[in-house]
């Protein structure tokens, strides 16, 4: 199950703060939804462990990440693949270009990844979503981190923590599907 | 016609226990200490396993063992087989490549078999897999046929180059290109067969039990023909001989024939039950299903129809390239062969016929018989193509067939095929005055008015069932004949039980079988049981599928009682102390010719086993008797379908109106049943033809793994069906029964997409016809009144 | 492990659980009332309904422990000794099964549609009621056609709501 990103993000910082970030494991750890470790296995590969879900799947990756086509500060390549056990494995890379911007940095992505195993037998519809909501995640992240000084601090809780609005929403979806049951 | 005998729509006996909870189905099983067996199973399409490390597993807590290809090899337990054998245009055998139960050294679809584990508990089992590290090689997948053919497509067997399973052809090239050289019309389709995934509603499972005492295993399966799964454990996968391997097949929950094949989860846990010591289940969940039971159909065709002067069908010529999946599953290669090419004819009087199917290895789930299994390839390139050149010639359907009807039988096709009887006008006829074809102007103007499109197709269709002659299967690469057993064994108070090699899944075998002793031995249907699916009670049997129980499997009971008959005669000789030609039996009594005397069937039964009336010399003792029936020829049930459908183009969403069925299946037991067989072939049709779609990526991932994406077809999803019957009786048995277990879901693909063509005006559509595909098709097409 | 108490089809019962236990497995491993199936791994074939409380529910997707303290029926719990139900009577009488997988389901969703709707159900209210119950056999036609008769032979319910 091929799928496929596009997306870019204005950060407040210079390239070079950014570029920085992006290599230091600590705020890619920090950063990266569900990241439970992530050690450096050398100045361009790390082994990490990632726990996710995607749709009704559940899973714990273990797998590798590789940095190429290094090229300070403009940007670099960053491609891995997952082994989640009995729930599939994901795959793919994503192609980071850094250009200078009004309010600092815009962050370009383009990914390409690939799911299969459980995930993608259960999960296929979904997948697209929870992409997005995952790099979503990472750069809503990221953002806090190159912007405050103490990067890894203000990475708190995530997922769960839908901006005012979105919570006003939900709340008030709740209370009328509570109010209508009374 | 009694209450209860044949053709009275008696209310199933097997219903009580199915209405109250009290089936009792495969995973209703358990076994004493039994253990609980989960598959680790590929997540790749295509790798190499460099290497299993299952000792996290092992350390797991209630883990008992973890079994792996290496162990099978080990105990030279042998490979699933591929049980027909077809050879290739230059005479060659088809190139198939090992089957192993457990995957040794590569994997070669998602859902292969790596390794099973086997524990105290199902989550025991479950937690133990997600240790299993397995270490693959992950490889380039072909997961369909243009990928698999492709020069440099990465290779699936060693046994065959290029993914190529064989090359076969059928009829005569020369005659069929010759009528195409002189043809006044040629219609032509590109036809896909969408790829399907049979889904019974019970899942497989199995529980397999070895007793040290006697060095024999059982084995519980969800089998459609349970003497068939002992036959290949035994001889050819060599767990263990016949007499020591009880196969049962208890409860099961539909099959449509993904539940005749021998597959690895029960060679496991039959195996496996001797390794741990212990009984152990295997039950499948709908995910597991998806991947790894065999799927249907998978064709890709190009097809043909030559046209000569007066509108009549000349020619008709196909090259069909077929998708088998990763390995040959037990029946794979008679499907698009034997069971597909023979029925081109459809029912038209065809004079040249030619079909060329080349078959291919993908990295897909096996594919193999699924309800109708090759027939309902063949009958959408038949109707479909009679319908498209009626169109093009600007005839009315229905006539442009009834132009080219069989009208005369026996009928002798160019392809195999001998039809014996049948009167397809009277099925055309009936269907078209119960559907009101005559009001469809009418409906389409009001559907028009409301801006919707309405449109009307036709199927007629005919299968060849009851298979078969053993020496003609034979002859065809069959690897078994394909007759059927019975016994009758009457008790000393006149009760009967009846032992059948036939299996009910669904079919009502209690019922309808019971109705046939009912009304020959004239006692009351509840004094007659039905015995089957168990190796240890039936001696030998072929199974269920192919609708083939009633007119293979019945006529072995009606041989069986034409004995017991016979002998009773005798009995009843004594008893009425006459000769035996003046005995005359008839609804249940034993009369002697020109006189009063007479004696009810009980009082013979238990004559014949007190035996105080005659000497052991002169009459042995007992009434029992048994049968095997192999039948003379296939049967060919045939009929008429008709669907209406109306839509929206703006938003493509397709409602069948009206669905009207006229079948002859020949002479009918139970109206009530075979009606329902009706709806449920039917139903499934219709779900290919609006639904549903097996879907792998081009990397072999399996998207359509569950009920999420695989759309199944709901209640609200369907019409109510407008059946009804014509009846020419089949020669070929005593019974003159057909079969009715498929023509539904051979007849309605047609009809559906033949509909939704008549109403969009232009053939471009394929299956399964989504409202996506229609809304995209019906973009410009006009709603507007008939053309006449 | 914990432990649950419900009381089903009528008797007290109880067991010691995993806390990830499901109802269905409750229902058929501990307590041995295998009528109520399991045909799917996604909530949607319906095989597995039963009444928690009186309405329908999908006991594949219930925890046991979930249900403490609750009434539970099983098609178990349907009939009076030998004496069926009438919507169990009405499918056997319409040949509303055939190989009696889904039934269990089909049955303890028809008699809550009819608890819900009343008892004189038209075709297409019934048609859109079963859309969570997956039939492979029927076609659904005498299905359709049982719970319309099983709904005008069960008795009325107090028309209060």
């Amino acid at each position: 199950m091929a799928m496929k990103m596009q997306g870019e993000v204005e950060l407040p910082a210079s390239r070079e703060i950014v570029w920085e970030k992006l290599n230091d494991p600590e705020v890619l750890k920090a950063c990266i939804p569900g990241c439970e470790s992530l050690e450096k296995t050398s100045d361009t590969s790390f082994q990490a462990v990632a726990k996710n879900k995607i749709g009704p799947v559940s899973a714990t990756f273990k797998g590798r990440v590789e940095l190429a086509d290094l090229d300070p500060p403009n940007g670099y390549r960053i491609q891995g693949e997952g082994d989640g056990g009995i729930a599939g494995f994901a795959k793919g890379g994503a192609r980071v270009t850094l250009a200078e911007a009004d309010a600092g940095t815009r962050l370009i992505y383009d990914v390409e990844a690939q799911v299969g195993g459980k995930i993608a037998q259960l999960g296929a519809r979904l997948i697209d979503g929870v992409a997005k909501k995952l790099a979503d995640q990472f750069f809503t992240n990221f953002a806090a981190a190159v912007a405050g000084p103490a990067p890894v601090a203000a990475v708190e809780p995530p997922a769960d923590a839908p901006q005012g609005e979105k919570k006003g929403f939900i709340g008030r979806l709740f209370g009328a599907g509570k109010a209508d049951r009374e | 016609m009694t209450a209860t005998g044949i053709g009275a729509p008696v209310r199933r006996k097997e219903d009580f226990r199915f209405v109250t909870g009290r089936g009792r189905y495969v995973d209703d099983i358990n076994r004493p200490g039994q253990a609980y067996a989960f598959f680790v199973r590929s997540p790749h399409a295509h790798a190499n396993i460099r290497g299993i490390d299952a000792s996290a597993a092992l350390a797991h807590p209630g883990v008992l063992s973890v079994l792996t290809g290496d162990d099978i090899a080990a105990d030279k337990v042998g490979g699933l087989i591929c049980g027909w054998a077809i050879f290739n245009k230059d005479g060659s055998p088809m190139r198939a490549g090992p089957h192993p139960a457990l995957a040794q050294g590569k994997v070669r679809y998602v859902g292969d078999h790596v390794a099973v584990v086997i524990a105290e508990t199902l989550a025991a089992a479950r937690d133990g897999a997600e240790k299993v590290a397995v270490d693959y090689e992950v490889l380039p997948a072909a997961a369909d046929i243009a990928a698999a053919r492709k020069s440099g497509a990465p290779q699936i067997h060693e046994a065959a180059p290029n993914n190529a399973v064989f090359d076969w052809h059928l009829g005569d090239k020369a005659a069929t290109d010759a009528a195409f050289a002189r043809a006044r019309h040629v219609t032509k389709l590109e036809i896909v067969n969408n790829r399907l995934a049979p889904n019974p509603m019970e899942p497989r499972a199995a529980v397999g039990e070895y007793d040290f005492g006697s060095d024999s295993f059982t084995l519980y399966t969800t089998s459609q023909n349970p003497h068939v799964a002992r036959l290949v454990l035994s001889a050819f996968i060599g767990i263990a001989p016949e007499h020591k391997l009880r196969v049962v097949a208890p409860d099961v929950g539909g099959g449509f024939g993904s539940k005749i094949f021998i597959y690895a989860e029960e060679t496991v846990c039959v195996w496996a039950s001797r390794k741990v010591g212990r009984p152990v289940k295997w039950t499948c969940d709908r995910t597991e299903a998806f991947l790894c039971d065999a799927h249907g159909r998978d064709h890709v065709t190009h097809a043909e129809l030559a046209i000569g002067d007066n509108n009549r069908i000349i020619g008709l010529r196909v090259h069909t390239d077929a998708n088998l999946g990763a390995y040959l599953s037990t029946f794979a290669s008679s499907v698009p062969t034997y069971l597909y090419a023979p029925l081109l004819s459809g029912q038209y009087d065809i004079p040249a016929i030619y079909a060329q199917v080349d078959a291919w290895y993908t990295n897909t789930a096996p594919v193999d018989a699924y309800r109708g299994a090759g027939r309902p390839e063949a009958t959408f390139v038949v109707e479909r193509l009679v319908e498209v050149a009626a169109r093009e010639l600007r005839m009315d359907p229905a006539e442009f067939r009834r132009a080219n009807f069989v009208r005369t039988f026996p009928h002798q096709t160019p392809v195999i095929m001998a039809y014996d009887a049948g009167d397809y006008e009277a099925s055309l006829k009936k269907a078209q005055e119960m559907h009101d074809v005559k009001g469809f102007g009418a409906r389409k103007a009001a559907s028009a008015a409301k801006g919707k499109l309405r449109g009307l197709g036709y199927s007629a269709y005919i299968e060849a069932c009851g298979i078969a002659p053993s020496a003609a299967v034979g002859s065809l690469g069959a690897g078994v004949g394909l007759w059927e057993s019975a016994e009758v064994r009457v008790n000393p108070i006149g009760t009967v039980e009846i032992l059948t090699g036939s299996h009910s899944h669904g079919q009502g075998h209690e019922t309808t079988f019971a109705q046939l002793v009912s009304d020959r031995l004239g006692i009351p249907i509840d004094n007659v049981s039905i015995v089957h699916g168990d190796t240890d009670k039936v001696q030998m049997g072929m199974g269920t599928y192919g609708s083939r129980s009633g007119a293979v499997g019945m006529s072995a009971i009606y041989k069986a009682l034409d004995k017991i008959e016979a002998k009773a005669k005798k009995v009843a000789a004594h008893v009425l102390e006459a000769s035996e030609t003046d005995i005359e039996f008839k609804d249940g009594k034993f009369t002697v010719k020109g006189t009063d005397k007479a004696a009810d069937f009980g009082t013979i039964a238990l004559n014949a086993y007190i035996a105080h009336k005659f000497s052991g010399q002169e009459l042995e003792p007992g009434l029992k008797e048994s049968a095997f029936w192999d039948p003379t020829n296939f049967t060919f049930p045939a009929g008429v379908h008709i669907c209406e459908v109306e839509f929206d183009p703006a938003d493509g969403v397709v409602r069948i109106d009206r669905w009207t069925a006229v079948d002859d299946f020949g002479k009918v037991i139970n109206p009530l049943i075979v009606e329902g067989q009706v709806h449920g072939g039917i139903a499934q049709g219709v779900g290919q033809a609006l639904y549903e779609g097996a879907v792998y990526d081009e990397a072999g991932q399996l998207v359509t793994a569950s009920y999420m994406d695989y759309c199944m077809p709901r209640a609200d999803n369907l019409p109510s069906y407008n059946v009804g019957m014509t009846v020419t009786p089949c020669p070929s048995n005593p019974l003159g029964i057909k079969g009715c277990g498929e023509a539904g879901a051979i007849a309605a693909p047609p009809a559906v997409i033949n509909a939704i063509t008549d109403a969009l005006g232009h053939e471009n559509i394929s299956m399964p016809a989504t409202p996506e595909k229609v809304w995209r098709a019906a973009q410009g097409v006009v709603p507007r009144q008939a053309a006449e | 492990m914990a432990k649950v108490s419900m009381v089903v089809n009528g008797k007290p019962v109880s067991g010691e659980v995993e806390p990830r236990t499901l109802l269905v497995h409750f229902l058929r491993e501990t307590l041995r009332l295998t009528g109520t199936h399991v045909g799917c791994d996604t909530s949607q074939c319906g095989a597995c309904v039963v009444h928690v409380d009186g309405a329908a529910i999908k006991s594949c997707t219930t925890l046991a422990v979930s249900c403490e303290g609750a009434h539970v029926t099983t098609i178990e719990g349907l009939a009076q000794g030998d004496r069926l139900h009438p919507m169990q009577e009405a499918f056997r009488d319409n040949h509303g099964l055939q190989c009696g997988f889904c039934t269990p389901g089909m049955i303890m969703t028809a008699v809550d549609m009819v608890n819900r709707k009343g008892n004189r159900l038209d075709e297409t209210t019934i048609r859109h009621e079963l859309e969570g119950n997956i039939c492979r056999c029927t076609g659904y036609h005498n299905i359709v056609k049982a719970v319309a008769a099983g709904a005008a032979n069960m008795p009325a319910k107090a028309a209060a709501e």
